[in-house]
């Protein structure tokens, strides 16, 4: 950590008692500590120096330690540390034409474990988010069933429920590194994914109330916001685990992620796990609707285009050391943290390797392994300050091995946008900063 | 949960308002009247007596007559003389209350608009069981009881428990929806030309409205402004460094353009354009595309399959297993994978969140 330089950087960000006089020494030095902490640092040494007559953050009281701090029911729905306060969603706003129909991103580069939080679930939206009155929402089930249907929330919350933990990634997620290395991050680079624990019920369950026809193949879900969001979904599918969910990680869906009820279809690209869900139609062929013919079709290099690419395939990325997360500490022991995902189930393995993919070691997977969701993986290891090529392959317990962006890009061209799983490349330099690169 | 007894009255209004009007006046209209009246007068599930007498089960009711409510004794003698509440006493009270009730004491000046009574009496009748019809009709045929069982008719405590559980399915959850409902919704259209409402719009009719409505994003000749996306155009791009994905150049269906534009558009605005108007539209994407020459073409339900799109022949299924990376499955190197490793490709955006201007640095977002 470096030293203050400058009275911007001495003074904490935090609310200081205003009964008291300026800044002591005291305060000073331990201030100075503290804005190191919260900033990105790239210097060494610090607790070092200060070490000689003591580390003030330990000889000094600080003021938590003396005064009272704010009570019960402060803050009734309970919020980061403001020294948490860069943990945020990101947008590139030159990317889209507008807001309300465009990405923000998961700042993975911050997060450990594998549940998102939901406030930092990346958002995507076609119209902007719905605010709906959920006593003013319905469901509705029409087709090629034997009674048509309409289900309140109140119906839906009577279905047995169930629990799950799923990754849900967007079909573009690296979408924007199809052409080389882009955007330096992996917030940006990574981030249209999250992985949360749903509360819901089977969408099967609701399809046997309306009863489906024997001619019945395809859904069509389809979201009640200004675009009016539709996927054909295969009946297969539907009934196998399709939920249609209320929860996420224990509350209420945030309207930005469809609020009051989504579609979750694990596994398989985000735009078909439709938001504001408000129908279901069953019918004996697929739509061909905007989304899965303009949009979210994968264009190959001899110009036909793949349609119907559900499954998000096997892929990994190391979330720190990366551009947004450097090494900021010296030699010698440094943790390599990431997250692997498959939507053929669960990860089976992560390789890691620090020479660009010339020689691999297999990370260590920890905590829960469960399928179609995130899984994170370590790598302990000693850095003796030279520059790294960081590489991470996953494994999936399907079979499928993570493969490289030249091999993505000698079976499709570079047009395709979507399905972009191939091995991310960073370049951690001497200094402890990381670039994004691609190598040979 | 605690919260659906309070939506129940806003879903049993919403809902009550959709059923079909059994009175000469309209409901929906009446629920709007209502709201002067709403100050002192409640009705709808957990009404109760404020300023006024609370509304439910009005129609059939003696004046003066809800238990727990201190009336005037002006409306207590109209109730021992044996005036009931019915759409005429109503239509007259309402009319002029001091005039037909002398010494009521209700300040309400009256509804002059003999159609404004009309309405609130619809509205009220629709939360009175003895009202000619309506109870019975909601339960078999309006989208009235599901949300919240108790709000629409009964309004006497734990009837919710009393209400009859639907035969369909097996939990018999959600109430049947009706033929109206599933026509406001269902708006898709097929390939095949299903879901195509009747109607028609020729190319020049289209081309007036593309020029007020779609314009300003999409460019008087659909070549996109900006970042919005382009429409026309971009043929024989597809194997080029870079394509140009437009409905003449790309989309394999035409029934995608009259379904998005439909469902959809304009940005903002959507559901706003007639289905005359969406034919029309769909008709000019043609024509700006070269798919039809002909200004004075009309699309319509008719002849819509007739069109096809050229690009229609060039989508695949998923064939990603068969790629050599997936389909030879091998143990992967661990050890001297490769000779050397040098850097090729750098972040072309150092800074992520740049201010504009950085256009080929990236590929958009679909």
């Amino acid at each position: 950590m470096s030293h203050p330089t400058s009275s911007q950087q001495m003074m904490p960000p935090q609310n200081r008692k205003t009964d008291r006089p300026g800044p002591s020494r005291r305060q000073f030095l331990s201030s100075g500590l503290l804005a190191g902490g919260a900033a990105v640092a790239t210097g060494f040494g610090a607790t070092r120096s200060a070490a000689a007559a003591g580390d003030p953050a330990i000889t000094e009281i600080q003021d938590w330690n003396r005064y009272l701090g704010e009570g019960v029911v402060s803050r009734p729905y309970g919020v980061p540390s403001q020294f948490e306060s860069q943990v945020i969603r990101r947008d590139v706003e030159w990317l889209t034409a507008s807001r309300e129909s465009s990405v923000s991103f998961t700042p993975l580069h911050e997060l450990d474990g594998i549940i998102t939080p939901n406030g930092l679930c990346f958002e995507r939206h076609h119209a902007g988010i719905a605010e709906i009155d959920p006593s003013k929402h319905r469901l509705m089930i029409n087709g090629l069933v034997d009674t048509p249907l309409v289900f309140t929330m109140q119906d839906l919350m009577r279905f047995p429920r169930e629990n799950h933990v799923y990754f849900l990634e967007c079909a573009a997620n690296s979408g924007m590194e199809w052409r080389g290395a882009q955007l330096n991050g992996c917030q940006y680079t990574h981030g249209m994914v999250h992985c949360v624990v749903y509360t819901g019920v089977r969408l099967k369950h609701l399809l046997d109330e309306a009863g489906v026809k024997p001619s019945a193949k395809w859904l069509l879900p389809e979201g009640a916001d200004a675009s009016a969001m539709t996927r054909s979904i295969p009946m297969e599918k539907a009934l196998d685990d399709c939920l249609v969910a209320f929860k996420m990680n224990g509350e209420a869906l945030r309207p930005e992620q469809g609020y009051p009820v989504r579609l979750v279809v694990p596994g398989w690209e985000g735009n078909m796990w439709i938001k504001w869900l408000r129908r279901i139609e069953v019918g004996d062929q697929p739509w061909q609707q905007r989304e899965e013919t303009s949009k979210y079709t994968d264009l190959l290099a001899n110009g036909t285009a793949r349609r119907f690419t559900w499954v998000m395939d096997v892929k990994s990325v190391i979330t720190s050391p990366s551009p947004q997360a450097p090494i900021n500490h010296g030699r010698g022991k440094a943790v390599i943290s990431g997250l692997a995902w498959s939507g053929n189930g669960r990860i089976k393995r992560v390789d890691v390797s620090l020479d660009g993919g010339r020689n691999w070691t297999t990370a260590r997977l920890d905590g829960v392994s469960l399928p179609k969701a995130l899984h994170r993986f370590y790598l302990d290891f000693d850095w003796d300050g030279s520059p790294l090529l960081l590489q991470s392959r996953a494994i999936d317990e399907a079979g499928f091995v993570q493969p490289t962006k030249d091999a993505l890009r000698a079976a499709r061209g570079s047009n395709s946008i979507y399905h972009n799983n191939g091995i991310q490349t960073w370049h951690v330099k001497a200094d402890g900063t990381v670039e994004n690169v691609e190598v040979s | 949960m605690l919260k659906f007894p309070e939506f129940a009255l806003t879903c049993g209004l919403a809902l009550l308002i959709a059923a079909p009007v059994e009175a000469a006046g309209d409901p929906e209209k009446g629920a709007v009247v209502f709201k002067k009246c709403a100050a002192c007068h409640q009705v709808g599930d957990g009404a109760k007596n404020r300023i006024g007498p609370h509304l439910n089960e009005l129609i059939g009711r003696t004046a003066g007559g809800l238990d727990g409510f201190k009336y005037s004794k002006a409306m207590q003698d109209a109730g021992a003389g044996g005036m009931v509440w019915d759409t005429e006493t109503l239509d007259a009270y309402l009319e002029s209350p001091r005039t037909a009730v002398k010494g009521t004491r209700m300040a309400f000046p009256g509804l002059k608009d003999a159609d404004d009574r009309a309405d609130a009496i619809a509205y009220l009748a629709e939360y009175s069981k003895q009202a000619s019809a309506p109870a019975e009709t909601k339960t078999a045929a309006a989208p009235a009881e599901s949300p919240a069982p108790s709000t629409t008719v009964e309004t006497a405590p734990g009837t919710a428990a009393n209400q009859p559980i639907p035969t369909h399915g097996v939990l018999h959850l959600g109430r049947m929806a009706t033929p109206d409902e599933v026509a406001a919704w269902d708006i898709d259209v097929r390939p095949d030309g299903v879901g195509l409402p009747a109607g028609k719009g020729t190319v020049s009719q289209g081309e007036v409205l593309f020029t007020e409505r779609c314009a300003s994003c999409h460019g008087d000749f659909g070549e996109g402004a900006g970042r919005w996306p382009v429409l026309a155009g971009g043929r024989d791009t597809l194997k080029n460094d870079r394509p140009e994905k437009t409905i003449g150049s790309y989309w394999p269906y035409l029934s995608t353009v009259y379904d998005y534009v439909r469902r959809a558009m304009p940005y903002g605005d959507a559901r706003s354009l007639n289905d005359n108007e969406v034919y029309a539209i769909t008709a000019y994407m043609l024509y700006l595309n070269d798919v039809v020459t002909d200004e004075a073409f009309e699309l319509s339900r008719a002849n819509f399959s007739d069109v096809r799109l050229p690009n229609e022949a060039n989508f695949t299924d998923d064939t990603r297993k068969q790629e050599a990376h997936y389909a030879v499955p091998a143990e992967p190197c661990m050890r001297d994978c490769k000779a050397d490793v040098t850097i090729t490709s750098r972040a072309r955006v150092l800074n992520v969140t740049p201010d504009g201007g950085n256009d080929d640095a990236a590929t958009k977002v679909d």
